[in-house]
């Protein structure tokens, strides 16, 4: 047996944040929801199984207690069972609690070949927890990732940089970022929801895991952008008209 | 005073990045992996440059742990990373290795020899995180954020420095340029989900054309139905630009997307739905059909 571990993170939805007209920040309505990237590498991790013999496939969060919901959904997406590392650390961690967090559940799980992230949180996307999981464990690291192969017991990664292609090789275990467009993330269908809710989980205490470790990033204050933008509608009775008024706009403007 | 180490695989962005200060005058010591990028820093505002001397086949990133020795050796109180893919990697790695603070594509840095204290963007550029670091840290920091300078030549010094075998290189193959730079682009005409077929790319690639611009998109456009190559898509995971004006024809302005091109100076919407998020963030919007108002667009453009 070799676990492929696809770790994932339970966001809050950025499309409900509130932002006051003087910068402040209201949270309190965002909806939770599994990082948009994490569905794909959730996706990669059951492929990249589905190619090892007897591989498979399993998912890591680290999330308070309110991050249940993203269990019944990983799972839903394909993954044999599930581990939460669980409690309230989540809530202020900065990316070296994560990782360390991580690393240490990671290392309770038995058989793991392959860990894998998507390059970056769709919160924070500070796209470090493969890079610092792999240095916690000391294990080779794979990021920006398009592509997977199975050579024996290396894994054959193609990579998209700035200004090349690059494909390397790295022996089990490994860990490994992937960018969002390696493997489509479907939505699950009734019947594997339906499923998910009877696939094992194990919870670890992240108080444990964690081991009185406190961030070192530490945020000061968080301040919302404005956006600064004219926001004018320039739609006129006709097609044509419309675009007479935007030239017009935009030669004053200085951009054409 | 603890100096301050600089790393970049683009060593035009490790040049710029050389110019950081600090109000003690902290020494910069940049760290280059063959002899043309030593010689390429040795008069950008670096003391010292020091040359692993790695050859055109190392994999900088495999070299973290040692360079996190290196770090410890030397003392350095922060270590400033080009924010390129191989950059977040190698800085992520050297955080991991070292067990301090890392701050990922930060703006606004200051460091006054004990603490680190930046800026940098969450939720999609919707909220500024102001974070601070105590002690060591590592940060990665991008084009344009740190103004170059040219300055005495700095003493070049040449380090011995182990790759981690466990990596090994199979194959790199540069990109080939298409002639399309829409980083470079002054206009770029960018295309969403709301085109109904890929011969509407047409239209945009028409308006482009006719802008002396380049076409670029969403990542649906390209990842989901690979109508154009994925260096093409704008966004937190993809491209980010700045043109003088950015014309979104069917984009409804996703947070992820609107990051790609937040500091354009001018952005004009052209899409069905009146509510669609990109409106609240564009300084022109017309709502209708592209396909109707795209023609049009580009006969103006030639006309003028």
């Amino acid at each position: 047996m070799t676990k492929v571990v696809a770790c994932f993170k339970w966001v809050q939805d950025e499309a409900d944040i509130r932002i006051g007209d003087d910068g402040s920040v209201d949270l309190s309505r965002a909806k939770g929801k599994i990082s948009e990237y994490d569905r794909n590498a959730i996706a990669e991790a059951c492929a990249l199984a589905g190619m090892l013999d007897e591989g498979s496939p399993v998912g890591l969060t680290f999330g308070a207690p309110s991050s249940k919901p993203s269990l019944k959904d990983a799972l839903s997406r394909g993954l044999d069972e599930a581990y939460w590392a669980k409690g309230t650390d989540a809530d202020g961690a900065d990316g070296s609690i994560t990782a360390k967090c991580l690393a240490e559940a990671i290392r309770r799980i038995d058989d793991v070949g392959v860990v894998i992230c998507a390059e970056g949180a769709s919160d924070t996307f500070a796209r470090q927890t493969a890079p610092r999981i792999a240095a916690l464990l000391d294990v080779p690291c794979v990021t920006s990732v398009m592509e997977i192969t199975v050579k024996d017991d290396a894994i054959v990664a193609k990579r998209r940089l700035d200004d090349c292609m690059e494909t390397v090789e790295v022996a089990f275990p490994v860990v490994l970022s992937v960018l969002p467009e390696i493997v489509e993330a479907p939505i699950p269908g009734l019947k594997a929801i339906m499923s998910a809710s009877k696939k094992p989980v194990t919870e670890f205490s992240s108080t444990e895991l964690v081991d009185g470790s406190r961030p070192l990033a530490k945020v000061s204050e968080i301040t919302g952008t404005s956006v600064d933008r004219k926001c004018i509608d320039i739609t006129k009775d006709s097609p044509e008209a419309t675009v007479q008024a935007l030239v017009s706009a935009l030669q004053k403007e200085g951009v054409l | 005073m603890a100096g301050i180490l600089i790393y970049s695989d683009n060593t035009e962005l490790a040049a710029d990045l050389c110019g950081f200060s600090t109000p003690e005058q902290e020494d910069i010591t940049a760290l280059a992996f063959d002899g043309p990028a030593a010689e390429a820093l040795s008069t950008c505002g670096a003391k010292t440059v020091v040359n692993i001397e790695a050859g055109k086949d190392a994999i900088p990133e495999s070299y973290a742990k040692s360079i996190a020795a290196f770090v410890r050796e030397k003392g350095y109180g922060l270590v400033i990373v080009g924010a390129t893919p191989r950059g977040r990697d190698l800085a992520a790695r050297l955080a991991g290795y070292l067990d301090c603070g890392y701050g990922a594509d930060v703006s606004n840095l200051a460091y006054d020899g004990s603490t680190i204290s930046y800026e940098r963007f969450n939720f999609g550029g919707n909220v500024v995180s102001h974070e601070h670091i105590d002690g060591l840290g590592v940060v990665t920091v991008g084009k344009g954020a740190i103004e170059r300078v040219s300055g005495p030549v700095a003493t070049v010094e040449t380090a011995s420095l182990e790759a981690d075998g466990r990596e090994k290189l199979v194959e790199r193959i540069a990109n080939v340029s298409e002639g399309v730079d829409i980083a470079a682009a002054d206009r770029v005409v960018g295309v969403g989900m709301g085109l109904s077929s890929e011969d509407e790319l047409k239209l945009a690639e028409d308006l482009a054309a006719a802008l002396g611009g380049a076409v670029a998109c969403s990542r649906g456009v390209a990842e989901e139905r690979g109508w154009l190559p994925v260096d093409r898509y704008l966004g937190i995971s993809g491209k980010v630009i700045t043109p003088q004006l950015y014309l979104a024809l069917g984009i409804s302005g996703q947070v992820q997307h609107l990051y790609g091109v937040r500091d354009a100076k001018v952005i004009v919407a052209v899409d069905k739905d009146e509510k669609a998020p990109i409106m609240r963030n564009a300084d022109y919007c017309i709502v209708g059909d592209l396909k109707d108002y795209t023609p049009l667009l580009t006969e103006a453009m030639k006309a003028r």
